[in-house]
């Protein structure tokens, strides 16, 4: 019954007004027995209400938006903190403003907790490029002068295993109800040593975004002889050099394939992008490590495996056309944003970012006509413990869990102060609430669902996306939370240095600076080699084996 | 003259010289004490609980001080006019020569910031990496390219130094108009021109390309083109300030020598080649070295717009130093590149002045 009124209302596109007038006389109406049953209907009401602003098809949410929806989500805080109980507590909080969001999304948000508990919040904001090597310049020189931090569980070697962070207090798990976490995001994610330090406000992982016009239209499935999107990487190859000539059914330019950013130097992050292709090739189901060899850390970047990916990469850079033109200048903000939202080019594999921008960013064209699966898979896996490929009956799928979400984490800066501590801990709850993500989740934010809750289909299709579109997009995230062969990454101090070495040899290897795949792929491995021993090998052995529960 | 009118400090005693120096021996003892226990708490070996290195910055300017009054009280008037020169200098030590040394002591350790152990003394490891290493040696191919392009940018800087001497209409607003790129920064420029303008989609530059029948215009996939529209936007920053340079030396020329050569019947070309171009040397290789410094310096653009790309093929030596330190955060490694530059730098142009010297000697 309410769920049809508030259905009613999203749809009749009501404001909020309207809205809390139809909710005052459904509650009256109905004449609720229990107050359970009160909670439960306020509950639901808040979160039809927050999925209604701005609504789907009424543009990029703005800062009055975030505003609105912070100051909607306060009930936990009101719960916890007395109003004023943080005049006069500063804290400075850390992040990145890609996109315009995060901490640009951050700051309405935390607008309205700001207001109510009286403390204030200064800014760090980084560029994603930039974040990495600010973070370590901190950590290495005992500058950290932030006392919140947003940050990816792959840094947590960084962080808590340096003694860096403040240990999650009880009240916190209570208010953010961490046990509505979608599985991998639990223990021992977000925990070092057994302590609790992370509060989840993203899960991450990539996904295969398609154009689902281009295995329609009759001209391009002529020439490709594909009806259905691809579930291979050498399907996608197949496509992408088969599709040259035609035209976009969309735009009217030129049609391409899959976009891969040539321009891999990304801060690091440029390297997820081989690794959606090198995953199904070279992560095992029977091996949880794909990045090094767990006793001696010894790359396996040069396997089979992952030379194959680059192979696959060369062959696309080698095929005239099969890239828009400028493709050795394209770096995966443009692949996502200003390619393939944009209407350029079929196929990407992204952050779901992509999934909620689609529908919802007053830049993207392709809501409409945008498909989602979980990544391609290989039909052949490289065994690192065989040292040979393997042929499984099926194809090997082993989605990509890049970067494993972001998260808030609290410094020990505010440790030795209970007031700061509580305003800190206070701030990164409200963001990790249970139902501002559900917000979070279903708008440009930068980040994607990451709890069980984020899957109730019903509550998206209230705010007015298409139901078919929320089970392709929210069911590709779900398949890849729940894949049996999902590729993990290693929470090792110095990860983003690994990964920003091999964009650098990657970049110089679509470039033809290399004589092959292999030549590449061992370039990167010398200079992983090269890090590890700097960083220390003994160490990084004993962090690797523990990040993959060994 | 004015020396008559200052105070005469000349007649020290011996008692004031010995306080003076005691003063000066004790700021220093002081001074060399902090720096030591700090050290040694930075070390780990004698925990001071000191968290950061303030308390030697205080001992450096208590010694700073000292060693001015000292200065006085010991050499008298000589030691007065000293203290108009010291704070300079020991500004300069602080800021210049101490921060070159302590680089130098990074240089030769193997610091990765995300090591647990922290620095590790390495010797010559981070030299010979250098040696071998072809991304370096690929950025300093790319500098010798870039810095010949400064012939380029002096030729074009020239003639539009010539035009804006000569009497054209509206000279002033050209010769203003012509700085403004100077006054640009190069960041700026990177985004509007780099990433706006030559955009291989939506860019006027590649819709214009286009039009006139390119098909797929990139500016920045080939390694020569990138490399050029690089050059292009460095040199379009930078032309006016080699121009300005030159047209100031224009303005100064003797106007008569012109003239004469102009009634003995010089057509323009041989007033310009054998009399202006001559003239202006001086000036020119100024403007060319000074030009040249700045080129060795190249990397805002190139960072905002290619990353060192396509393949390296517009990275600078700055840019790839910059890659190594801000991705990699190899600190010891990245420093010791660093120094390696000013080495060539200061080799580099010091022979390049050398030579320049003995030929302007040979010519006059």
């Amino acid at each position: 019954m309410k769920l049809e009124l508030f259905n009613r209302i999203v749809a009749m596109q009501a404001n909020r007004r309207d809205f809390m007038r139809g909710a005052a006389a459904l509650a009256a109406g109905t004449a609720l027995g229990s107050s359970m049953a009160g909670r439960a209907l306020a509950q639901d009401n808040l979160r039809a209400q927050l999925l209604a602003i701005p609504g789907v098809n009424k543009g990029s949410p703005t800062d009055a938006d975030w505003q609105k929806v912070g100051e909607l989500c306060l009930g936990p805080t009101k719960a916890n903190v007395a109003e004023g109980e943080f005049a006069g507590v500063e804290l400075t909080f850390f992040g990145i403003n890609n996109q315009g969001l995060h901490n640009i999304l951050f700051r309405g948000m935390l607008k309205g907790w700001e207001a109510y508990t009286g403390a204030k919040i200064n800014w760090i904001d980084l560029a994603q490029a930039d974040y990495n090597p600010r973070l370590q310049q901190s950590i290495a020189t005992g500058t950290v002068d932030f006392d919140i931090l947003a940050m990816g569980a792959p840094l947590e070697g960084d962080t808590a295993g340096k003694g860096l962070l403040d240990e999650m207090p009880d009240w916190v798990k209570t208010q953010i109800d961490m046990d509505d976490y979608v599985g991998y995001l639990k223990a021992p994610v977000g925990t070092w040593d057994g302590k609790t330090y992370r509060i989840s406000i993203d899960g991450d992982c990539h996904t295969m975004s398609y154009r689902k016009d281009y295995f329609t239209d009759p001209a391009i499935t002529a020439a490709t002889g594909m009806t259905e999107p691809p579930s291979t990487w050498a399907q996608v190859q197949a496509f992408t050099k088969a599709i040259k000539g035609q035209k976009d059914p969309l735009t009217g330019g030129e049609a391409y394939g899959f976009l891969d950013p040539l321009k891999y130097g990304w801060g690091g992050f440029g390297f997820y992008f081989l690794g959606d292709r090198a995953a199904a090739y070279a992560k095992h189901p029977d091996d949880s490590a794909w990045l090094f060899d767990p006793e001696t850390m010894k790359p396996r970047v040069n396997n089979p495996g992952w030379v194959q990916a680059i192979q696959d990469v060369l062959d696309l850079v080698g095929t005239d056309g099969a890239y828009p033109p400028d493709q050795l200048n394209a770096d995966p903000n443009s692949t996502a944003f200003s390619q393939f939202l944009a209407g350029t080019g079929s196929m990407v594999c992204w952050w779901g970012d992509v999934g909620s921008n689609a529908k919802t960013s007053d830049s993207s064209i392709v809501g409409d006509v945008t498909g989602f699966s979980i990544n391609p898979g290989a039909d052949k896996v490289y065994n690192s413990k065989t040292a040979a490929w393997e042929t499984p009956a099926t194809p090997n799928f082993a989605p990509n869990m890049a970067y494993l979400g972001w998260g808030i984490y609290v410094t020990n800066r505010v440790s030795s102060d209970e007031k700061k501590r509580k305003a800190a801990w206070s701030a990164a709850a409200h963001l990790g609430g249970k139902d501002l993500s559900l917000w979070m989740a279903a708008y440009p934010s930068g980040f994607q669902p990451y709890r069980n809750s984020h899957f109730n289909y019903e509550e998206y299709e209230a705010a007015g996306y298409d139901r078919a579109f929320l089970e392709d997009y929210l069911g590709s995230n779900a398949d890849s939370y729940n894949h049996p062969n999902a590729a993990l990454e290693p929470r090792i101090p110095g990860i983003f240095q690994y990964y920003s070495i091999a964009e650098d040899e990657l970049m110089k290897g679509v470039a033809g600076q290399y004589g092959s795949a292999q030549e590449i792929a061992d370039a990167i491995a010398a200079d992983w080699e090269k890090i590890t021993d700097q960083i220390g090998r003994d160490s990084q052995i004993k962090l690797y084996q523990a990040s993959l529960g060994d | 003259m004015a020396t008559a009118e200052l105070p005469n400090y000349g007649a020290v005693s011996r008692r004031r010289k010995d306080w003076g120096r005691a003063l000066i021996a004790a700021a220093t003892v002081l001074f060399l004490a902090t720096a030591l226990l700090q050290a040694l708490n930075s070390s780990g070996l004698v925990p001071l609980g000191l968290r950061d290195w303030r308390p030697t910055l205080y001992a450096y300017l208590v010694w700073a001080v000292a060693l001015g009054i000292g200065q006085v009280m010991i050499r008298g008037e000589a030691g007065l006019r000293a203290l108009f020169i010291l704070p300079a200098a020991l500004f300069t030590v602080a800021m210049a020569i101490f921060p070159t040394l302590f680089g130098l002591s990074i240089a030769f350790t193997d610091w990765n910031l995300s090591s647990l152990t922290g620095q590790k003394f390495n010797g010559f490891d981070n030299l010979v990496q250098l040696f071998r290493d072809p991304f370096y040696w690929n950025a300093m191919r790319n500098m010798v390219i870039y810095v010949l392009f400064v012939l380029v940018e002096y030729a074009i800087a020239f003639a539009l130094a010539l035009l804006l001497n000569a009497e054209i209409r509206a000279r002033k607003f050209w010769r203003v108009t012509f700085l403004i790129p100077l006054m640009l920064s190069p960041v700026a420029v990177s985004w509007m021109i780099g990433k706006s303008m030559l955009e291989y989609r939506y860019g006027p530059a590649a819709r214009l390309a286009r039009w006139l029948g390119v098909n797929n215009p990139s500016f920045f996939t080939d390694p020569w083109v990138a490399r050029l529209w690089i050059e292009a936007m460095d040199a379009w920053v930078s032309i006016p300030f080699v121009m300005i340079l030159l047209l100031a030396g224009l303005q100064a020329l003797p106007r008569e020598i012109i003239e004469a050569a102009k009634v003995d019947g010089a057509s323009p070309w041989q007033r310009f080649w054998q009399i202006v171009f001559p003239l202006m040397l001086p000036v020119s290789i100024t403007a060319i070295v000074l030009r040249i410094i700045f080129k060795l310096k190249l990397a805002d653009i190139i960072i905002n717009v290619t990353s060192g790309g396509p393949g390296g093929a517009t990275d600078s030596v700055s840019s790839f130093i910059y890659r190594e330190y801000r991705d990699r955060s190899n600190v010891g490694y990245g420093t010791m590149l660093a120094m390696f530059y000013l080495v060539v730098i200061v080799v580099f142009i010091t022979t390049l002045l050398n030579l320049l010297s003995k030929r302007m000697r040979r010519m006059t």
